[in-house]
């Protein structure tokens, strides 16, 4: 633990492999979060503080919907289309959840640590093993 | 650990340094540009890098451990603690073991720690929130953090060049 490595100045072909490594991994991680992501049937789960406040099924929104959010001392507006969500506006320090933009895909989250909110969208289950159509 | 006099005052030094580095990035905020909770260019990093190949592995903890708490205490945000701890120490865990490695020049140790920085930095926020969704950011952070550990690296390497002909690295 006390002995001190020498620093190599010029970069070398292993370094190369240590940057090879982390996209491999933001690749991997990339894929395995989108390929399960629609754009169909999408739900916004609204979460404040670990609790799940509400959720909204967007396709039976007519118009865009807004919601205020108070937590953690901050007030976050929502707002609700029938396509995605966004954070309009928060007066948050960090801002990053407005910066965040639109959301249009499940599994796409928008966060603000600040007020530890969190809106996060889900699909419509693929496939439930039930019935499609129940006739007769 | 015993540390000699000079030793203890390069440790505070660097401390000194790595808490105006970090108040300094507030002014170069990424996330404008990136828009993703918690993203920055790291620059404290050049001082952990620095040090652990200066004083060695041991006191570069150390001055990253006083970076970190006196970094919450002045900021008056103890909440933020649990966030430069897991990214702080998981970099510096990363970042003694490639250097170990043998090969890998500083940029590619800085890279990797950048990386570990990272996803000690998503973890905190699985923790503080209770949900996985900000793994969801991981695979942006890591790619960014190419760039931001490379970044520090470049820094590291040109404050290596310019003291080496001190007695220093020799602390």
């Amino acid at each position: 633990m006390s002995v001190k490595p020498s620093p190599k100045l010029r970069p070398s072909g292993y370094d190369a492999l240590v940057a090879l490594a982390v996209v491999a991994l933001a690749a991997a991680l990339g894929f395995w979060m989108w390929r399960g992501g629609t754009q169909q049937g999408l739900t916004a789960v609204i979460l404040v503080d670990g609790e799940r406040v509400e959720q909204v099924a967007l396709r039976e929104l007519d118009h865009p919907e807004e919601r205020t959010l108070t937590a953690g001392g901050y007030t976050l507006h929502l707002r609700l289309f029938p396509d995605g969500a966004e954070m309009e506006s928060a007066d948050c320090p960090t801002q990053d959840c407005v910066h965040t933009g639109r959301i249009t895909r499940s599994g796409q989250s928008i966060v603000c640590l600040p007020g530890r909110v969190i809106v996060r969208l889900e699909g419509a289950a693929v496939n439930d093993g039930g019935p499609d159509i129940v006739i007769g | 650990m015993k540390l000699t006099t000079k030793q203890l005052t390069l440790c505070a030094v660097l401390t000194a340094m790595a808490l105006a580095l970090s108040y300094l990035e507030n002014f170069f905020p990424l996330s404008l540009a990136i828009p993703i909770p918690g993203i920055k260019l790291g620059l404290a990093n050049v001082v952990t890098l620095f040090a652990l190949y200066a004083l060695g592995p041991a006191q570069a903890l150390l001055i990253l451990l006083a970076r970190c708490f006196l970094g919450a205490v002045f900021a008056g945000n103890m909440s933020a603690l649990i966030f430069s701890l897991l990214g702080g120490v998981s970099a510096m865990a990363v970042m003694i073991l490639l250097s170990r490695l043998g090969g890998l020049s500083v940029y590619g140790v800085s890279v990797g720690g950048a990386a570990a920085h990272s996803c000690g930095q998503v973890a905190a926020a699985v923790l503080t929130l209770g949900n996985t969704a900000p793994v969801f950011y991981l695979p942006v952070l890591l790619l960014v953090s190419l760039f931001t550990g490379a970044l520090t690296g470049l820094i590291a390497v040109c404050l290596f060049r310019a003291l080496d002909h001190t007695d220093l690295m020799k602390a």
